[in-house]
């Protein structure tokens, strides 16, 4: 997924004048194509993220399509205030790349890991943010994000648990993709990291649908709700907390539009206890594949909706 | 070309501080000579707001803004429905400086931010060779926050030479002078010692302040510039000058009275106390 980020970066950066990309001394080798490249397109702005942020606004309002790039939990959390006054208020085109989300940094702890950076951006007006699942969904996101339509948070998970797409999907604006298709009682919907683990614990649940959200905000209330009119219970997924997600955005809209059972699968409200690997954190935080299964199982419990399922 | 005179600039503030009820007089008054000599005889101001071409003033302390809504109202950028409106609901100038106005570059207010855009506005020009100026009024109470030095550093180590810090030096923050709550020292020092060809002069002295930007403009260092305006925060109105709580105060009948008075007397009377 981060050759599919570099390529579509180095691709740009040849061909589009305004593209120029932003960094704050992090991303070691994955620019190295870039700064072969157009060496000239690449700025280190040093440890100094605030900073970065208000050249990248700058930089923006003058005309260039900057790319910001850091570790998720530094862009946009720690300048969160920059991205809302600086960016958001004024409708620039800046894209953030933030790299690492949810609990890549796994070893190196809470500083470098990344649970609440959608929920702290969800809230943010003119922000759009994209969450691909794999390479491909990743290329279509950097189309996306490098159209310079407005600011853009790609939130980049850096554990590729397996191919979704065969080929680039069709991204319209908001809309999930239909990645497993699927009439029975539950559906799934997953984004980033968790797509792969929807996909493969699926089947225990016959004719379940999936689906992959790469467009967490906007987000398309229509679709979602339609979804949720099509199944009696939807299962959300994400390498994030659960509050403020993609779970929160599907309550949401659930309540007010299409009220149907919603389970709400990601980090609960704590922060890593334990050093370890990226498989070792995803246990912790049980949201591993074994750990999801029991999890939809004890909600569709409460949902009373095993019986249903299992007639399925 | 509009005059720009202080005295006419100080009375547009009082205007709008009065008819809006605001406070933030002491943090206009300070940068009222900057804005004056600024907009009057160093930057180029191209079509008007919307032209790319134009030199830029970024008010990073965006708490002066008073002082810039009276020189864009002097251009012509603003209107007095726009002055004697101001704060009436559904209007569009609001308390700090906002980039959604026409002529004010950046939103501020939360410190330590506009600086920053300036560099990428500074940037920008430099990368494609526009020769376009960057002129930043950063307050010393202002350079308490961190990014304010990140972004010093960054217009040192990419050599933005096109742009121009200017410390408004007034020797106070919200709560006190900045001795009491954060002593900056010599900051003159601090900037020099960051890479900055540097000028330090009296902020309400014109004639200093419009050699010394001359001089900024015409040195061959390809390194930013920074310049030092020591101004007293509320200068220009016997009462208000050099008594923080115009930082917070606002204007009544009286007050404002006497204020516009004081500032319609004749040049060489208590305008320049």
């Amino acid at each position: 997924m981060r050759d599919a980020f570099s390529n579509a970066l180095v691709t740009a950066a040849r061909t589009d004048p305004r593209v120029v990309l932003l960094t704050g001394d992090h991303g070691y080798a994955l620019f190295d194509d870039l700064r072969r490249e157009c060496p000239d397109k690449y700025l280190n702005c040093g440890v100094a993220e605030q900073n970065m942020v208000g050249v990248a606004a700058g930089l923006a309002k003058a005309g260039f399509l900057p790319i910001v790039y850091g570790l998720s939990a530094f862009v946009p959390v720690r300048v969160l205030e920059q991205i809302k006054m600086d960016v958001c208020y004024e409708q620039l085109p800046v894209v953030f790349a933030g790299d690492g989300a949810g609990v890549v940094y796994s070893s190196l702890g809470t500083s470098h890991q990344s649970t609440e950076d959608v929920a702290a951006l969800r809230a943010v007006p003119e922000m759009t943010i994209l969450s691909p699942a794999d390479a491909a969904e990743m290329t279509a996101c950097m189309a996306v994000a490098l159209a310079g339509d407005g600011p853009v948070y790609l939130r980049m998970g850096k554990a590729d648990l397996g191919v979704v797409h065969s080929a680039p999907p069709v991204l319209v604006r908001g809309r999930p993709l239909l990645v497993k298709p699927g009439n029975g009682p539950l559906a799934l919907m997953a984004t980033g990291s968790m797509v792969g683990t929807a996909m493969s614990v699926s089947s225990r649940w016959p004719g379940t649908a999936v689906y992959s959200v790469p467009y967490l905000k906007p987000i398309d209330e229509v679709a979602v709700a339609d979804i949720c009119r099509r199944h009696r219970a939807v299962v959300t997924l994400e390498e994030h907390s659960v509050y403020g997600g993609l779970g929160g955005a599907v309550a949401e809209i659930a309540a007010a539009h299409a009220p149907t059972w919603v389970g709400r699968v990601g980090i609960d409200d704590r922060f890593s206890k334990y050093c370890g690997s990226y498989s070792y954190l995803t246990r912790e935080h049980r949201i591993d594949a074994d750990s999801v299964v029991a999890k939809i199982a004890a909600f569709l419990d409460r949902a009373r909706l095993t019986a249903t399922l299992a007639a399925a | 070309m509009p005059a720009f005179d202080p005295a006419a600039l100080r009375r547009t503030v009082l205007r709008m501080a009065y008819s809006g009820q605001t406070v933030h007089i002491g943090c206009a008054f300070s940068i009222i000579e900057l804005v004056a000599v600024l907009y009057r005889s160093h930057m180029r101001l191209g079509s008007g707001p919307d032209d790319p071409t134009r030199d830029y003033l970024v008010l990073s302390k965006g708490h002066g803004v008073m002082a810039q809504y009276a020189a864009l109202h002097e251009l012509g950028w603003l209107t007095d429905q726009d002055i004697d409106g101001y704060f009436r609901d559904g209007t569009r100038l609001k308390g700090l400086s906002d980039a959604h106005v026409p002529g004010l570059e950046v939103s501020s207010g939360s410190l330590g931010h506009g600086l920053s855009v300036g560099v990428g506005l500074a940037l920008a020009a430099h990368r494609r060779g526009t020769n376009q100026q960057v002129y930043a009024i950063v307050g010393d109470g202002e350079a308490n926050e961190g990014s304010i030095w990140e972004a010093i550093l960054f217009a040192a180590q990419f050599r933005l030479s096109n742009l121009t810090v200017i410390i408004d030096a007034n020797g106070f923050q919200a709560m006190g002078t900045t001795r009491e709550v954060m002593d900056l020292g010599r900051i003159a020092d601090k900037l020099a010692s960051f890479g900055l060809v540097i000028e330090e002069v009296d902020g309400h002295d014109e004639a200093a302040l419009g050699a010394a930007l001359t001089r900024l403009r015409a040195h061959p260092s390809d390194a930013p510039r920074g310049l030092v305006a020591h101004t007293v925060k509320g200068h220009g109105v016997s009462f208000t000058a050099g008594d923080n709580r115009w930082h917070y105060t606002r204007l009544t009948a009286d007050t404002f009275a006497r204020g516009m008075a004081e500032l319609s007397a004749p040049a060489g009377g208590p305008t320049h106390a």
